[in-house]
């Protein structure tokens, strides 16, 4: 659902769910624990907004790892607790991670359902996005260049995260070898030798 | 000894496997590609599970329809050499074939490698070998684990005609140390009447001595 809905529709149910008589925000006032306009409705709004990005790349990674390296496992004798733990998730490992990038860098973008459930308030519930729109909005130009420049560097970082991740995955054919060192010696060799024969037919 | 007597569906045909592979014994299924020939290593290894009839290892049922019986390939005490061996790509050969076994057999993992002529690549990642020191660790790892039966499917097929013919006359060679019985599934004629000591065709999945 959060997927295909608007995000302030989101943000719409999200205050429904958790307003004061809603069904879990009542609960949750009797507790002492109040949601909306605090720094954790933002927490919620970014969970939901950015989780079936995380759940589909999850699930996308995992359903990638071979089933012949499980398979060889059991035959091993392993247990399928361990199969898990030391096979499957290291394989799904660079896959799970960028799904992990991709959702934080979701939630950091969060606007509608943010602005719906936590409000805009400066130093409590004000996010990056919602500081650079009040920035705007006030005409502090100033202020909207350092957010903008912040959300470019910080955006930058995860796409090179994302990057290293893809390079380091497992899929048979994806992954760049490493040459190995007796590879390297005759790579330099090679290239030693193309140097001084084109030097020899310059001087000659 | 392993007992063999059983039937599994499959959308093409019923793969039907009738036969009996006595104690330090080699056993060759061989039969054209499709024939069912790595489905009845599944079934044997418990990877697979057929739709009637009885699997027995050493004396052990480890699969009966009539007694609801069907052992997971962890309860098994097999080694299992896959096609493209299956090496898990994200640890070293040392950690391949130490990865199954308990904490005090651990330092036994050098041994095996040094068994098969692999030490020296304890530290190298499976994409960094050849086939052939490939095919030896997949049968390191297979072998470490002390099965009571070892499954080869096709181990030879992706290896060159020269790696080939090297890795026969290692096969051989070890097969005299091997303890265990072993069933080895081959496409290649040649290839099975070499290394088997009992050749079993398979034939539309039919696999009846």
């Amino acid at each position: 659902m959060p997927m295909v809905l608007p995000p302030t529709i989101m943000g719409y149910l999200l205050l429904l769910f958790f307003g004061r008589r809603g069904p879990a925000g009542a609960i949750l006032e009797k507790l002492g624990i109040p949601i909306i306009f605090t720094w954790i409705a933002a927490v919620v709004a970014s969970i939901v907004v950015s989780l079936p990005l995380m759940y589909q790349n999850c699930k996308a990674a995992l359903s990638s790892v071979d089933p012949q390296y499980e398979k060889a496992a059991r035959t091993l004798g392993v247990s399928e607790g361990r199969i898990f733990r030391r096979i499957t998730l290291p394989l799904a490992a660079p896959g799970i991670v960028s799904g992990v990038v991709l959702s934080f860098a979701r939630a950091l973008g969060e606007f509608g359902a943010t602005l719906m459930i936590a409000g805009n308030i400066p130093g409590r519930t004000q996010t990056i996005p919602l500081a650079l729109y009040n920035a705007v909005e006030g005409g502090r130009d100033g202020e909207a260049r350092l957010l903008l420049g912040v959300t470019v560097v910080i955006a930058f970082a995860l796409i090179l995260v994302v990057g290293l991740c893809e390079r380091r995955s497992y899929a048979p054919g994806l992954r760049p070898q490493k040459p190995t060192a007796a590879r390297r010696q005759s790579m330099r060799r090679h290239f030693a030798s193309k140097t001084a024969s084109s030097s020899k037919g310059r001087t000659t | 000894m392993i007992l063999v007597n059983f039937e599994k569906e499959l959308p093409e045909f019923t793969v039907c496997a009738g036969f009996m592979v006595e104690e330090k014994s080699t056993v060759v299924l061989w039969g054209e590609s499709g024939s069912g020939k790595t489905t009845i290593l599944s079934c044997i290894a418990g990877l697979a599970s057929p739709e009637r009839g009885e699997i027995s290892i050493a004396g052990e049922s480890v699969f009966s329809s009539s007694r609801l019986i069907d052992l997971p390939p962890q309860a098994r005490g097999i080694g299992f050499v896959f096609q493209h061996y299956a090496l898990f790509p994200h640890l070293s050969a040392l950690e391949n074939v130490a990865f199954a076994l308990p904490k005090a057999r651990k330092p036994e993992a050098r041994d095996y490698l040094e068994r098969f002529g692999i030490g020296r690549l304890a530290d190298r990642k499976p994409a960094t070998l050849s086939g052939g020191e490939r095919q030896r660790l997949a049968l390191a790892r297979a072998l470490a684990t002390e099965p009571r039966v070892l499954l080869l499917d096709e181990p030879f097929s992706a290896l060159d005609r020269r790696t080939k013919e090297e890795m026969y006359r290692e096969f051989q060679k070890l097969r005299e140390e091997l303890t265990m019985s072993v069933i080895l599934v081959s496409h290649d004629r040649r290839e099975a009447e070499l290394l088997g000591e009992c050749l079993i065709e398979v034939v539309d999945g039919a696999a009846l001595e």
